[in-house]
C-alpha cells in the first residue's frame, strides 16, 4: 500500500482523506500551508508562475517529506495555466530527484491508458463496488462540511466569545473525520449543527446585518491560509459570508451528470455570459455571475480575490469597477501572492467594510455606534 | 465608413489579412500610430495596474482610435486557429474587457469571434452575429475574408523567406516576392518572443535593428515552416493550451537543435502567464542543449540603456564562442 498524499485546498483535506483511509492506505496528512511551504514553493518553482502553483508545490515538498510516496491531484486542460500545473509540478519534482511520485487525474479521454493505470494505482485490492461506495459516502461527507461550514461563516459575525465559533468548526471537521458510514456521518452532522446551535450569540435585527460574498480563483478562495484568512477576518468585522466555490458545487458542476446533481454553478454561468460571452478560463466567467447572483441575494458588498497576475481574474478585474458601478455594488479585490503584505491589505479590508456600513447605515448612526463599542 | 485597426497585438500577424478582409466590405481601414509614451499613457490609464503591458498597449491603441473618432473597432476575438489549441485567457476575454472599459463606445467595437481550424476556415455564422457584418450574406463575407487571406499567404511566404514582419509589411504588396533574405552576420540569433513584444517600438525597443547593427542575424518563429515547430511539439505528453505560445516554444526548441544558430534570446513581457511556465522550460533546456539563452523581459518601464548593455554583453559573449569554436574547427587561426 502506498504512502498517499495530496494538496491542501479547504475542506477537500476531509474528502481525499477519507478515500485514503477508506481504501486501505497509509494517508499523510497534508500540512496545511505556512509560510514554509510558501518559501518551499517559491523556491523551486518558475519565478513568475501563479501563486498557487508554488503553494501546491511547497505542500507536495513537505508531504514527501513527511514520506509520502504517492500524490493525487486533478489536472485539467487549459485555456489557463492550471491545466499545466501537473505537468510543471512533475519536472520539477524530477528535476528534484522525486521520480513518478504525483499522479495527475486528467479527464480519462487526455490519455485513457494513463488514466486507468493511475486509478488503478488508487483503486489498489479493492472492488469496484467497494470504491463506489467510498465516493458516494465521501461526497456525502463533503455536501455535509459545505452546509455546515456556511453556517459556521453565517455565525461568527456574532459570536460573544472570541474563536467559539471557529473551536466549533475544528471539532465538526472532526466529526466528520471520524465518520465512515452513513448513519455515522449523520450523526455527526446533526451533532453539528447543536453545537453550533449552542453557541452564545449577539442578537443583531435583520435589518443591521451585513453580507459579504467572496469571489476570486477558486485555490485561494478556497485555502484560507493563502487569503489572510479573509472568512475569518470578515466574520470578526461583524460580516456574514458565503464563498463563490465550495468543494460540493465543484463535484455537482464538474463531476456528476447535470441531470442528477442540477448544479447551481450552471445557472451561474448563464448569468456570467452577460459579462464574459465565452469561458476564459480559471472561474472568471462563473465569478462574474456570482457577482449578479450575490446582487440578487442584496448583499452589501464583494471581496474579489485572486492571485498576483492570475490571466483570467485580471480580466475579471477589469470590468469590475464598471460592473461595481451598474450594480451600485461595492466591490474590492486583493491581488495575493508570497509578497502581499497583510497589514496593508486588512487596512484596505477594514476601510472597505466601514464603506459600506456607512452607506448601508447612514454614516452618523455609524460613528455613533463606533464610540459606542470603543 | 472607417474602421480602426489597433496597431497592437495580433496587428503585427493579421494586419494582412484584416485589411483587404475589412476593405472588401467598402470599409476604409484606419491604423492607429505606432505606439510612443501618449499611447502607453493613455492605455495605463484605462487598465488595471497589474495587467501584461501589451494589453495595455493595446487598450491606448483603442482609446487613440476613438479620440479620433473611427466609426468602428475591429478587435476580433481570437478563440481558435489550430485544432485543440486556443489562446491566452486574455485574448479570450479581451472584446469583454473593452465593452466594460469604454462602455459608451460599446457599439462600435466589432468583435466578431474568430474559431477554425486553421486561419482561412473563418465561419459566416460567427461573423453574422456582429451587426456590422450580419448586412452581407454569407458568401460576400467568405469571399472577402479569402482575399484577405490570399494576401496574408502571399506576407506569410515572405516572412518565411527570412523577413522581419516590419520588413514583410511593407513587401507583400509589392508585385513580386523578394528573394530569399540574404544575412551575413558574424553570428546568429533565434529571436523569440509573441510578435507584438518584439516589433512594438516602444515595448521591444527596437531590439531586432539593435541586434543587427552589433552583426546578428535574425531568426524567427514566424521564419519557420509549420512543420518544424510542429516536430517540437507533437512529442510532448501535454503541450502547451496556446498557439502563440506553442509556436515561440516550438521555435526555441528548433533553434536549440539548429548547429548555426549561436544563441536564443527570449522576449517577454512582465506578468505573462502562459511564458511564466513555457519561458522556465527553455531556460532550463539551455543546460541541456549548451547554447546560451538569454530572457528580456519588458514592460512599460524598461530602459533602453539597460537593454543595449545586456544585448552588448550577450552578443559579445557570443561572437567570442564562435571564434573558439571556429579556431577549434581549424577554420580560423
Ligand atoms: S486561473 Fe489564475 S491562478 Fe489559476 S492557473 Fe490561471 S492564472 Fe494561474
Ligand atoms: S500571452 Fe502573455 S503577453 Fe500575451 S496577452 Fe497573454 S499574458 Fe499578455
Amino acid at each position: 500500500m502506498a504512502k498517499i498524499s495530496f494538496p491542501y485546498m479547504g475542506e477537500s483535506v476531509v474528502a481525499y482523506k477519507k478515500i485514503g483511509h477508506m481504501l486501505g492506505h497509509e494517508v499523510i496528512e497534508p500540512p496545511k500551508p505556512t509560510q514554509k511551504t510558501v518559501d518551499l514553493g517559491v523556491k523551486h518553482a518558475p519565478e513568475f508562475a501563479c501563486f498557487p502553483l508554488k503553494v501546491l508545490l511547497g505542500t507536495y515538498l513537505e508531504e514527501i517529506a513527511l514520506g509520502a510516496d504517492l500524490l493525487m491531484s486533478s489536472g485539467g486542460h487549459g485555456p489557463c495555466r492550471a491545466g499545466y500545473y501537473g505537468e510543471m509540478h512533475r519536472k520539477i519534482l524530477r528535476s528534484l530527484g522525486y521520480e513518478g511520485h504525483l499522479i495527475i487525474f486528467d479527464a480519462p479521454r487526455d490519455h485513457l491508458r494513463d488514466f486507468y493505470q493511475d486509478l488503478k494505482r488508487i483503486k489498489a485490492n479493492n472492488s469496484w463496488i467497494y470504491c463506489y461506495h467510498v465516493l458516494k459516502l465521501v461526497y456525502r461527507a463533503i455536501k455535509i462540511m459545505d452546509e455546515l461550514e456556511q453556517k459556521v461563516s453565517r455565525l461568527r459575525a456574532y459570536e460573544v466569545k472570541t474563536g467559539s465559533v471557529n473551536r466549533a468548526w475544528e471539532q465538526i471537521q472532526e466529526l466528520v473525520n471520524q465518520a465512515f458510514t452513513l448513519p455515522q456521518l449523520e450523526a455527526a452532522q446533526k451533532e453539528g449543527h447543536n453545537l453550533l446551535d449552542s453557541l452564545e450569540m449577539i442578537p443583531v435585527k435583520e435589518e443591521r446585518k451585513l453580507r459579504i460574498g467572496i469571489i476570486g480563483e477558486i485555490y485561494v478562495v478556497m485555502e484560507n491560509s493563502t487569503n489572510m484568512m479573509m472568512e475569518q477576518k470578515l466574520g470578526e468585522l461583524g460580516c456574514e459570508v458565503r464563498r463563490s466555490q465550495y468543494l460540493s458545487d465543484w463535484i455537482d458542476f464538474n463531476l456528476l451528470p447535470h441531470w442528477i446533481s442540477h448544479p447551481h454553478e450552471a445557472e451561474i454561468q448563464k448569468m456570467g455570459t452577460k459579462y464574459f460571452d465565452i469561458g476564459i478560463g480559471g472561474h472568471a466567467r462563473e465569478n462574474m455571475g456570482w457577482i449578479d447572483q450575490f446582487s440578487n441575494w442584496g448583499y452589501d458588498g464583494i471581496v474579489h480575490l485572486l492571485p498576483f497576475g492570475c490571466l483570467p481574474e485580471l480580466m475579471s478585474q477589469s470590468i469590475i469597477p464598471q460592473v461595481s458601478k451598474d450594480l451600485n455594488l461595492p466591490i474590492i479585490s486583493f491581488a495575493l501572492d508570497e509578497q502581499s503584505g497583510l497589514a496593508n491589505n486588512l487596512t484596505r479590508l477594514e476601510a472597505f467594510v466601514d464603506l459600506i456600513k456607512a452607506q448601508k447605515f447612514g454614516v452618523k448612526q455609524h460613528i455613533l455606534q463606533q464610540k459606542a463599542a470603543g | 465608413m472607417n474602421i480602426g485597426i489597433p496597431q497592437a497585438l495580433l496587428y503585427y500577424y493579421y494586419y494582412p489579412l484584416w485589411q483587404p478582409f475589412l476593405e472588401q466590405l467598402g470599409a476604409k481601414t484606419i491604423v492607429s500610430k505606432p505606439t510612443d509614451q501618449d499611447i502607453i499613457h493613455q492605455g495605463s490609464r484605462v487598465s488595471v495596474p497589474e495587467i501584461c503591458v501589451p494589453i495595455k498597449v493595446f487598450n491606448g491603441h483603442v482609446n487613440e482610435l476613438l479620440n479620433k473618432g473611427v466609426d468602428y473597432i475591429f478587435a476580433p476575438r481570437m478563440v481558435q486557429v489550430e485544432k485543440g489549441l486556443t489562446f491566452c485567457p486574455k485574448f479570450l476575454g479581451l472584446p469583454d474587457m473593452l465593452d466594460y472599459t469604454f462602455p459608451a463606445h460599446k457599439n462600435q467595437m466589432l468583435a466578431p469571434q474568430i474559431k477554425g481550424t486553421n486561419e482561412w476556415s473563418v465561419s459566416s455564422q460567427d461573423l453574422q452575429k456582429e451587426p456590422f457584418f450580419a448586412a452581407f450574406d454569407k458568401s460576400r463575407l467568405e469571399a472577402a475574408w479569402q482575399i484577405g487571406v490570399k494576401a496574408w499567404n502571399r506576407f506569410r511566404e515572405i516572412c518565411r523567406r527570412g523577413y522581419l514582419i516590419p520588413e514583410a509589411l511593407d513587401l507583400y504588396q509589392k508585385p513580386d516576392l523578394p528573394k530569399v533574405k540574404n544575412q551575413q552576420g558574424e553570428i546568429k540569433i533565434g529571436l523569440i518572443g509573441y510578435v507584438y513584444d518584439i516589433y512594438d517600438k516602444l515595448v521591444g525597443m527596437e531590439i531586432c535593428q539593435r541586434l543587427q547593427e552589433m552583426g546578428a542575424d535574425l531568426s524567427t518563429f514566424e521564419m519557420l515552416q509549420d512543420k518544424d515547430i510542429d516536430r517540437q511539439i507533437d512529442p510532448m505528453k501535454k503541450s502547451l493550451f496556446w498557439t502563440f505560445s506553442n509556436k515561440v516554444f516550438g521555435a526555441g526548441l528548433h533553434f536549440y537543435q539548429q548547429p548555426e544558430i549561436d544563441g536564443i534570446i527570449h522576449v517577454t513581457a512582465f506578468g505573462c502567464g502562459p511564458d511564466s511556465l513555457s519561458g522556465k522550460m527553455m531556460e532550463l533546456d539551455a543546460e541541456k542543449y549548451g547554447k546560451p539563452f538569454m530572457t528580456v523581459r519588458v514592460d512599460e518601464h524598461s530602459g533602453e540603456s539597460h537593454l543595449q548593455t545586456r544585448i552588448e554583453a550577450f552578443t559579445d559573449m557570443l561572437k567570442r564562442r564562435k571564434r573558439l569554436r571556429l579556431i577549434e574547427l581549424g577554420v580560423r587561426s
